[in-house]
């Protein structure tokens, strides 16, 4: 089909086009994460980068009690990662097979695509007057009698970091999962029905693999975007909610580059370790390599 | 079910079939009973409600109304797609394309909760009979259109349905193997003696392969039949035009005989003619005379004597087996074709017909 497609629109064989795509890629985005792994085997000595290689700074990192706050990165990322899967799977589902009419499946988009929009510090910080001890919710609690006194949880805890976020990232999720659900031919429903598959095999066995790319697309866009998380944790988590963004602006503030270079690298590291573990636990279930090559045909 | 099945004489009965999408009817009161073992096939232009039929058989499709409808004696009325003993050969094969062909066709199978060992014997079986055994382990992205399409039959009837529904299968293959793949699914149909339900706008595909024919338009059977019938004693205008009767002639109805036989004028000529459906036609009313091209015969001379009408030749078209001669007569123009190349007929002045391939229908 793409092999068509290529002929029809005489775009050539493309020969040219991986190494054209290798070379800007490597130049573009390989050499400064390069650049950035050599900075975090320097030192940082009186505000001055001392470029001597050492393993210093790894030493300093994982010396440093740096290794809960990893862990509540990591805990803080998947969580919502999970939530986001947990609520956007149903709702792509729902957006592309459910039945929805052309126009509320357009609405919905567009409704999901607004968050884009706007700038991510202005988004969160409206929900600090909301969740406020003196914010909307409290005071509605309190007029309605629903709370004798003002939730103090609501705002500075853990607990409003996971739900921003959750909300912040729903996008990611959604919409790499809508695409690959939406593409699925309604023939393949209809015949697993008519070989007697229920609702549930016809989940299992035809749609969940078939947008296993979508799903596995959301969940690298939202993992990512978690675990490099800043915004949230430091607006909404009063100085209480220490992740490793946290961490990376901080020793930015105090000019320690290659903490900075080795704090990144650790996060770069972990997101591919995580993807990893999911491809390899995946693989269980799935050919992936099936699946790829059934977009093809 | 399987004992409903086998007891049951009639495989199929669909009783007062209505429904709609939105304000447009797709099913006007369609009632369509298949006997066991039959090839019946749904005849019919796009939008004529035969896909729909096919759809609301399977359950893939809830109708507004359903007066019966029963697979091999069972009320399937209220049971959706997934409990009904029927499986559909989709237009676009619909196979999954994550899964090898061994894979879709045991889907069925699998589903059904048939052990491992007999699974993959009737999973050989039925790849065998669409002689595919060799590809089992092939990806679909793999196979031609062809391929694909024997696919998708043994898949249909590798869980022995006492229904084969078949969505205008031959659809999207070229013209040969279209041909190849009738004969085929002909003798398939003889080998598994199940019913077959084939939907398809061909007449063509519905004579040569079917044994009873139901023809549809704008959500009604128009005529039902055996393939002889519809090809030889059309109902209406639009079956004799649909069943590919070339010269349709307006004509008035002078008498009815005995028999299903009728006089009529046919711009001032008495031709004797044939009728399924004498009820329909009045004395002294108009209907339409409907010939076939190779049933015309070309006439010397223009006498007053039956069945003749006179006419002058206009084009020629030579066909190679035959040649298509066009004609003006009083009653418009004409189409007949000749065969004996020999004859010459460049100077003919009438054309003939005989009683028993003259049929005449409601205007």
């Amino acid at each position: 089909m793409m092999r068509n497609l290529t002929q029809r629109l005489n775009l050539g064989d493309g020969r040219w086009a991986l190494p054209c795509f290798i070379g800007v890629w490597s130049l573009l985005v390989i050499a400064p994460l390069v650049v950035l792994i050599v900075f975090s085997f320097f030192q940082t000595q009186y505000f001055m980068t001392v470029y001597k290689p050492s393993l210093y700074t790894w030493n300093d990192l994982f010396s440093s009690g740096r290794f809960e706050v990893t862990l509540r990165t990591l805990r803080i990322a998947l969580t919502v990662t999970l939530i986001d899967l947990a609520i956007g799977f149903p709702f792509a589902l729902w957006l592309a097979k459910g039945k929805t009419s052309r126009t509320v499946q357009a609405i919905a988009l567009a409704l999901l695509t607004i968050p884009f929009f706007i700038d991510l510090s202005s988004r969160i910080i409206v929900w600090r007057p909301i969740l406020d001890e003196h914010g909307l919710i409290n005071n509605f609690l309190l007029a309605t009698h629903i709370a004798s006194a003002p939730q103090h949880w609501l705002l500075y805890t853990e607990w409003p970091v996971h739900f921003v976020m959750v909300i912040s990232n729903f996008p990611m999720m959604v919409l790499p999962i809508y695409m690959a659900i939406n593409v699925i031919d309604d023939t393949l429903i209809a015949a697993c029905q008519d070989l007697g598959g229920s609702p549930f095999r016809v989940l299992r066995d035809i749609i969940l693999p078939l947008s296993l790319p979508g799903i596995l697309g959301g969940i690298v866009f939202t993992l990512g975007s978690a675990l490099a998380a800043w915004v949230e944790p430091s607006m909404l988590g009063g100085g209480f909610v220490d992740v490793l963004s946290n961490s990376i602006s901080s020793a930015y503030s105090a000019l320690r580059v290659p903490m900075v270079a080795a704090l990144s690298t650790f996060v770069v590291v972990l997101l591919a370790l995580l993807l990893l573990i999911l491809t390899l636990a995946m693989r269980r279930f799935v050919r992936f390599g099936e699946v790829f090559r059934s977009m093809k045909s | 079910m399987a004992k409903a099945a086998t007891q049951s004489a009639t495989m199929l009965e669909a009783r007062d079939i209505v429904h709609r999408y939105g304000p447009v009817v797709a099913l006007d009161h369609v009632s369509i009973t298949a006997a066991r073992g039959e090839f019946l096939t749904i005849l019919g232009e796009s939008g004529s409600g035969k896909t729909t039929m096919l759809r609301v058989i399977s359950g893939l499709e809830r109708p507004h109304s359903v007066g019966a409808l029963l697979i091999g004696g069972e009320d399937v009325a209220n049971l959706p797609a997934a409990q009904r003993n029927c499986t559909t050969v989709f237009q676009s094969y619909a196979l999954f394309p994550h899964m090898s062909v061994e894979e879709n066709v045991a889907y069925g199978l699998k589903i059904r909760g048939v052990p491992m060992d007999e699974r993959r014997r009737r999973v050989d079986e039925a790849l065998n009979l669409v002689r595919l055994h060799q590809k089992s382990a092939r990806r679909i992205g793999q196979l031609s259109g062809g391929e694909r399409q024997r696919v998708a039959l043994a898949r249909a009837i590798v869980t022995r349905p006492a229904l084969l529904l078949l969505d205008e299968p031959l659809g999207a293959l070229d013209e040969r193997l279209r041909y190849d793949m009738q004969t085929e699914l002909v003798e398939l149909h003889k080998t598994l003696g199940m019913t077959f339900i084939y939907i398809t706008h061909s007449q063509e595909e519905a004579l040569t392969m079917s044994d009873r024919i139901l023809l549809m338009r704008h959500g009604r059977v128009e005529q039902a039949g055996r393939p002889e019938e519809l090809f030889d004693r059309p109902v209406s205008r639009f079956a004799a035009s649909f069943m590919g009767f070339e010269n349709l002639l307006p004509c008035r109805v002078e008498h009815k005989l005995a028999g299903g036989r009728v006089v009529v004028r046919v711009a001032g000529r008495v031709f004797h003619a044939t009728t399924v459906v004498q009820d329909a036609l009045s004395e002294g009313s108009d209907a339409v005379l409907a010939v076939r091209a190779e049933r015309f015969a070309p006439a010397d001379v223009a006498s007053d004597a039956l069945n003749l009408l006179p006419c002058r030749p206009t084009e020629r078209f030579y066909r190679g087996k035959y040649v298509d001669q066009r004609a003006e007569s009083d009653a418009g123009p004409l189409r007949f074709r000749v065969w004996d190349k020999a004859n010459s007929f460049a100077d003919f002045a009438a054309v003939r017909c005989s009683e028993a391939d003259c049929v005449v229908v409601p205007q």
